[in-house]
């Protein structure tokens, strides 16, 4: 199995060119502020755009297959390819083997240099005022989870670019084979979690609940197992109707009760599983089948949805569980930490974890751009990540203090498209609005 | 209330046994504790209340080992049982009319996962008309969806057959759910003399328990429950065939089971029920009444006074509403010339009790007519006294000779 | 007799390399990896570091038993082919013994070529090709007053500049009119010339060994125009031959002419049998022709593309052919070259040279490509460069910023063209 590393990315829409990351490595890295001797060069213009020629660490470095004195090693443990002051024979090979200009002569020591990402700490990074350069630190989860064990079949029937089976592999390698795993009606069994007459799609202990009463069947079974001293985790990848709408009551018992158990939602905003109908998550001025667009009566024409959805991660809050956190998997990062802390929370009491995850099909875009979707939700404040516990209160894990208009968001899919100017500063107040809510509560928290 | 007799003629190595007095919803949650369930779940609702306030007690006196769950709705209450029985745990519950209703997607799941879950209604007239009172319509209304329903006649046979409603569920034959069913307000308030039953012999009348054999959600056995079947061909319907089929065969497995485990219990306890239908004084009748729970001590009592007035009439009563107990049903009436049927609730669609349709679809296979009229009466917690039942013997009577009405005879329509 | 999937002969740069692309697609086929060297792997290209001493002999080497154990490679050092029966797909070894192969690959690198002047075989000189070599050559520089090196290639010239660190009089004896021919043009091989002369060294270019004896000190040498010269250490460099001659030992039907001929994927004329690196000759960049590009990088190219056709991996792509690539480092300067120095026709030659800065760059195009790139003291990205004439790319609109800025016009061409 293939390690993963951490990584430095660079975002060149967001480059001017300013170079403050080349004089924070040549200050790093060799005391002066001379920006030839930066390992990380910018390179091109205004016009045709800022790009970047810094090592990659590439997997299968030239660089390293072309040093006769093996002075370069690509390390196993960090990824980062390695050069050795004492080995080299300043023989300048290794910049004929890269074809990205990755190691050069620094003309300050007469000896290469190449980027080394500063120990996991880089200069660059920080140094960058228009934040595009990131440290990028997924690593941790791929390696780590490409060591444990899938726990679903290959090949569940998602639709074409759907992020639940993602969604799905990770989280059940992560709560691991001692589960049990409630996959109540939609999306997810949808896919196989339970399987079709006779052969299932999961390797642990799954059932189909009923859409209502997902939480309630979970109790019965922790509580039995923590009665007869056995460690077993109990999971739900429930969608967004049967907890928001009609699993609603049992979910807010087993809150209330603070059952030890794992809640995840799946919000696509909808039953898009029976074929896309508007649920209590679905947004003001969606497109569903049951919130269709038409010409209407008495000049008044059907635009999509004409309430706003129920934020369900915040009354879940208001249950004061031992943990509830909002996640998307456009950050796979944040939604690792707070899986890992919702996994440790269930052992103590009721847990929740709240994904907004894009429907392909159902929000009309295209199958390659679910993460994107994702993202832009978030960029937009349009979803808010944040996490709650009752000590810590309500902290916001990624805030974005510069979002981009709601519309960039909104655009991405055709279930707005046919939103009028109205509708779209409605969307755009309630993004404020909400935004200023969660603050408040951010606020409390720090009080 | 009248109380019955409790004939004991095998008595013979009566049990170390405490008496008490007590309730009927106290005697059906000593019962419960006897048997030793891991899990309660419980949700209050009128008449059967007292019932879970009585485990909670017992639990929280250190009497009962089993967690309790206090959940949001009834709704819960059973799927909280549910994910317990499926890992491993011995359930109880019990509910009524309104709860029922509410309980009812889970409580149709439950027997088709063949969960030994024991549930007792202590039963309730359903709404509207608003009512708090009893009445046999929630459980009568339910019956059709694959759990073992008994309905108990005196506080005694609530408690014992709470006890014995576990091992009927749990046995390898059956694996089926089971209803408890104790009159609203007659049994669960009514108090009388109970024998409380040793624990040591309880459980060794209990054996080992061993619920999730067949399903489970553990994962030491990984299996994935109740995946999707059906569709227009192949595998698929015919694995839900095989199911369904399989639940009926374990319907008409409990039959002889409910027999064999009354029976050790008579054995064990000294005190025998008719485990199916008990025919009451039907050897030289002519015709018969039939009855169905509490109801049946004022029955009997009208019987025993027609016949020393010298009247022909005897009495059947069901135990065993579901499955229906067809075979013992037809061997009493193969006794008798014609029957009045007393129901404590109503068929809709039939004008006329639900237990009277029953007979009759029971009756086609007698191949002979036998007369016969239905009774409604009870309703709402009105109470059916011996008064009433001499009615149903004269009406009963009279369809010896004369034929029989169309419309059924409501009881209580002018007290 | 011992089977293996695949067999791989030599350890060196070409080797390794298959070694790895064989495992990326296979990992579990048996392999097999046999050298005659009793060391673990290294490359020659290093032997001038350790003949100075700048490189220990220890910490030189390219893997260790681990790589070999983790990747279940059998390594077999000190174990020499013989010869080859490829009809039967076997490799017969010095002791005798048979391995049967599935897939064969030779990467059996080159040895010196040792010219024939009438009386070589009379006296002791020093070769550098191996560890062995070099260890000794490092042992004798210390001792040397009087040293002749035969050859002034980028072997001799290194070990020439280690000699006169070392403090011995050197000279050089070169065939060819200027230094470092093949390697950098007439202005570059000037500027070398005169760091060595300025430290000391004689440099006789244009001079041919007619006769060479032994003498008091060690040997006498006697030139073509009568000078004679004495050297108690004689290096000679004058050129390398590819290892091939197994092939002939069982009268292999392995076609070959400089050196083993192989195909675009690396494939000699006989089924199940591969070459790679020094010992073979693949088809040249810049010309159709086959050509012995004996280099290092072009042996590690060689060698992943020899070792992606072994284990069928689909993702493999055709050779482009030999572009010869070279580094040089000399008296704290250094020269880069990238390219073909050949001027083919029409080409155009742009050049720019600071004396002050000892500053030398040369730029060949033709059609507005770039054929070749040519620096002293000159750094830019050789790696970028060379992908600019495997591209083919069309410098015409920037010709002059590149020669002007090659390394910054070179990055930002790559940001547009490949990042
Ligand atoms: C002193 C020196 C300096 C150099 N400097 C440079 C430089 O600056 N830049 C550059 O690009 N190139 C340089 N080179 C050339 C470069 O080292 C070679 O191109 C490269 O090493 C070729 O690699 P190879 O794997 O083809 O063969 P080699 O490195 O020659 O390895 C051949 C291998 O085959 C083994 N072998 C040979 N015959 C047999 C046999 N019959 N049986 C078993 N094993 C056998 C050998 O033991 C060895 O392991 C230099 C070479 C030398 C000697
Ligand atoms: S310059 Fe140093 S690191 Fe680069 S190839 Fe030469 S020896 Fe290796």
């Amino acid at each position: 199995m293939g390690r993963s590393y951490n990584t430095i990315a660079f975002d060149a829409a967001k480059c001017d060119g300013c170079g403050d990351c080349m004089t924070a490595c040549a200050t790093a890295k060799t005391g002066s502020e001379d920006q030839t001797r930066s390992r990380i060069q910018i390179v091109g213009s205004a016009d045709d755009g800022f790009e970047l020629a810094l090592c990659r660490q590439c997997g299968d470095p030239k660089c390293v297959t072309v040093c006769p004195a093996a002075a370069l090693t690509k390390s196993t443990e960090s990824g980062v390819i390695e050069w050795d002051a004492a080995k080299c024979v300043d023989c300048l090979l290794c910049t004929i083997g890269c074809a990205y200009a990755s190691i050069a002569l620094d003309a300050g020591t007469g000896h290469v240099a190449k980027c080394d990402t500063c120990d996991g700490a880089p200069a660059c990074v920080p140094a960058c005022p228009h934040d595009a350069l990131t440290y990028i630190t997924t690593a941790r989860i791929y390696n780590e989870v490409g060591d444990w064990e899938d726990l679903f079949a290959p090949g569940l029937a998602g639709c074409q670019g759907c992020n639940t089976e993602l969604l799905m592999r990770h989280t059940l390698r992560r709560v691991g084979p001692d589960t049990v795993l409630a996959t109540p009606p939609g999306c997810v069994p949808g896919m196989g979690s339970v399987g079709f007459n006779g052969t299932t799609g999961t390797k642990i202990p799954v059932f189909h609940p009923l859409l209502t009463n997902t939480a309630a069947m979970l109790a019965g079974i922790k509580r039995q197992y923590k009665r007869v001293g056995r460690e077993v985790n109990a999971l739900a990848i429930a969608g967004d109707g049967g907890a928001s709408d009609v699993g609603f009551q049992s979910l807010s018992g087993a809150a209330e009760r603070n059952e030890q158990i794992l809640f995840m939602v799946v919000d696509n905003e909808g039953y898009m599983n029976t074929g896309m109908q508007r649920s209590s998550c679905t947004p003001y001025g969606a497109w569903t089948s049951t919130t269709p667009i038409g010409k209407g009566s008495d000049g008044m024409p059907a635009q999509g949805k004409t309430q706003d959805a129920k934020n369900l991660p915040l009354i879940m809050v208001n249950h004061r569980c031992e943990y509830v956190a909002t996640a998307s998997t456009a950050y796979m990062e944040d939604l690792y930490d707070k899986l890992d802390k919702a996994i440790e929370a269930s052992k103590v009491g009721f847990a929740y974890l709240h994904v907004y995850s894009p429907c392909t099909t159902g929000w009309r875009f295209p199958t390659d751009q679910n993460i994107e979707v994702a993202r832009k939700a978030v960029e937009t404040n349009f979803v808010m990540l944040w996490e709650y516990t009752p000590g810590a209160g309500l902290q916001f894990t990624r805030p974005v203090d510069d979002p981009l208009p709601v519309t960039e968001y909104l655009k991405a899919m055709g279930r707005f498209r046919h939103l009028s100017p109205d509708q779209i500063s409605h969307i755009q107040g309630k993004v404020v609005e909400n935004l200023a809510f969660v603050k408040q509560m951010v606020h409390q928290a720090r009080a | 209330m009248t109380t019955a007799t409790v004939e004991t003629p095998n008595q013979t190595k009566p049990a170390k046994q405490k008496v008490i007095l007590c309730e009927g919803n106290e005697a059906a949650a000593l019962g419960v504790a006897l048997a030793r369930p891991d899990m309660v779940a419980v949700y209050p609702i009128t008449p059967q209340s007292s019932l879970v306030e009585h485990v909670a007690k017992l639990i929280a006196d250190g009497r009962m080992d089993a967690d309790i769950v206090d959940a949001e709705g009834e709704h819960s209450v059973l799927s909280v049982l549910q994910g317990a029985a499926l890992a491993g745990a011995r359930t109880y519950t019990a509910t009524c009319g309104p709860g029922l209703a509410f309980m009812f997607e889970p409580y149709f799941r439950t027997s088709g996962m063949r969960l030994p879950i024991v549930m007792s209604i202590v039963t309730r007239d359903g709404i509207t008309p608003q009512s708090v009172w009893g009445g046999h319509q929630d459980a009568m209304t339910v019956r059709e969806v694959g759990w073992v329903q008994v309905y108990c006649e005196t506080v005694q046979e609530v408690l014992d057959t709470t006890i014995m409603a576990f091992k009927i569920a749990e046995h390898h034959d059956v694996m089926l759910p089971v209803n408890v069913c104790l009159d609203g307000n007659y049994l669960s308030y009514g108090t009388s003399r109970v024998e409380l039953p040793d624990q040591a012999e309880v459980d060794a009348f209990m054996g080992v328990k061993d619920v999730n054999w067949h399903v489970a959600l553990d994962p030491l056995r990984p299996m994935a429950v109740d995946p999707l079947t059906g569709g227009s061909g192949g595998k698929g319907p015919s694995t839900f065939v095989r199911y369904r089929k399989g639940q009926c065969r374990g319907m008409q497995n409990s039959l002889r089971v409910i027999e064999e485990v009354h029976e050790e219990w008579a054995q064990r306890f000294g005190r025998r029920f008719a485990p199916l239908v008990e025919e009451y004084r039907l050897d030289g009748a002519d015709y018969a009444i039939m009855t169905l729970g509490s109801m049946t001590g004022a029955a009997k009592d009208a019987i025993d006074e027609a016949r020393e007035a010298g009247k022909r009439v005897g009495l059947i009563k069901i135990k065993t509403f579901s499955p229906f107990p067809v075979e013992a049903l037809l061997k009493a009436m193969n006794k008798i010339q014609a029957l009045g049927v007393v129901d404590r609730s109503v068929g809709f669609r039939w004008n006329c009790g639900p237990m009277y349709q029953e007979m009759m679809g029971a009756l086609y296979r007698l191949g002979r007519h036998v007369p016969s009229m239905s009774f409604i009466g009870g309703l709402a917690g009105a109470d059916i006294t011996v008064g009433h039942f001499h009615r149903v013997i004269e009406a009963t009577e009279k369809l010896v000779t004369n034929p029989a009405p169309a419309e059924p005879v409501w009881l209580n329509e002018r007290d | 007799m011992e089977h293996t999937k695949y067999l791989v002969v030599g350890s060196s740069h070409a080797a390794l390399e298959a070694v790895t692309a064989i495992r990326m697609h296979d990992a579990e086929g048996s392999l097999t990896l046999l050298t005659r060297d009793p060391y673990l792997p290294y490359s020659p290209t290093v032997l001038p570091y350790v003949v100075s001493g700048r490189s220990a002999a220890t910490g030189i080497f390219l893997r260790d038993e681990k790589f070999f154990v983790d990747n279940r490679v059998q390594l077999k050092r000190g174990t020499e082919l013989k010869a080859l029966h490829a009809e039967r797909n076997s490799a017969e070894l010095a002791d005798g013994s048979e391995i049967a192969y599935e897939k064969l690959l030779l990467a059996t690198g080159a040895a010196p070529a040792i010219p024939p002047i009438p009386g070589i075989d009379q006296v002791s000189y020093h070769v550098l090709r191996t560890l062995d070599d070099a260890k000794k050559l490092h042992a004798a520089i210390k001792q040397s007053k009087q040293a002749v090196v035969l050859g002034a290639g980028l072997v001799g010239m290194h070990a020439a500049e280690n000699l006169v660190k070392a403090g011995a009089n050197v000279t050089i004896v070169e065939m060819a009119k200027q230094l470092t021919d093949g390697y950098f043009d007439q202005v570059a091989a000037q500027m070398i010339e005169k760091a060595f002369t300025d430290n000391g060294a004689r440099i006789l270019t244009g001079s041919r060994v007619v006769k060479l004896a032994p003498s008091a000190i060690g040997s006498a040498l006697t030139l073509e125009n009568g000078t004679t010269l004495e050297a108690d250490l004689l290096l000679v460099a004058t050129g390398i031959k590819p290892n091939m001659d197994y092939l002939d030992q069982a009268g292999s039907a392995v076609e070959h002419d400089q050196g083993i001929l192989v195909s675009d994927t690396m494939q000699t004329s006989v089924a199940n049998v591969w070459a790679a690196g020094d010992c073979a000759q693949a088809k040249g960049f810049f010309t159709e022709a086959k050509v012995m590009n004996a280099i290092l990088p072009d042996a590690t190219e060689q060698g992943r593309i020899a070792g992606m056709a072994m284990a069928g991996d689909p993702g493999l792509k055709h050779y482009p052919g030999g572009v010869p690539l070279n580094t040089y480092h000399f008296f704290g300067r250094h020269a880069i070259s990238v390219g073909s120095s050949k001027l083919a026709d029409g080409a155009e030659v742009l050049t720019r040279f600071d004396d002050a800065s000892g500053r030398y760059l040369k730029a060949i195009f033709k059609d507005g490509r770039l054929l070749g790139i040519f620096g002293v003291n000159e750094f830019f990205d050789g790696g970028v460069m060379c992908q600019l004439i495997l591209r083919r790319v069309d410098l015409s609109a920037v010709k002059e910023r590149f020669v002007a800025n090659p390394l910054a016009v070179g990055r930002e061409l790559m940001s547009q063209l490949w990042r």
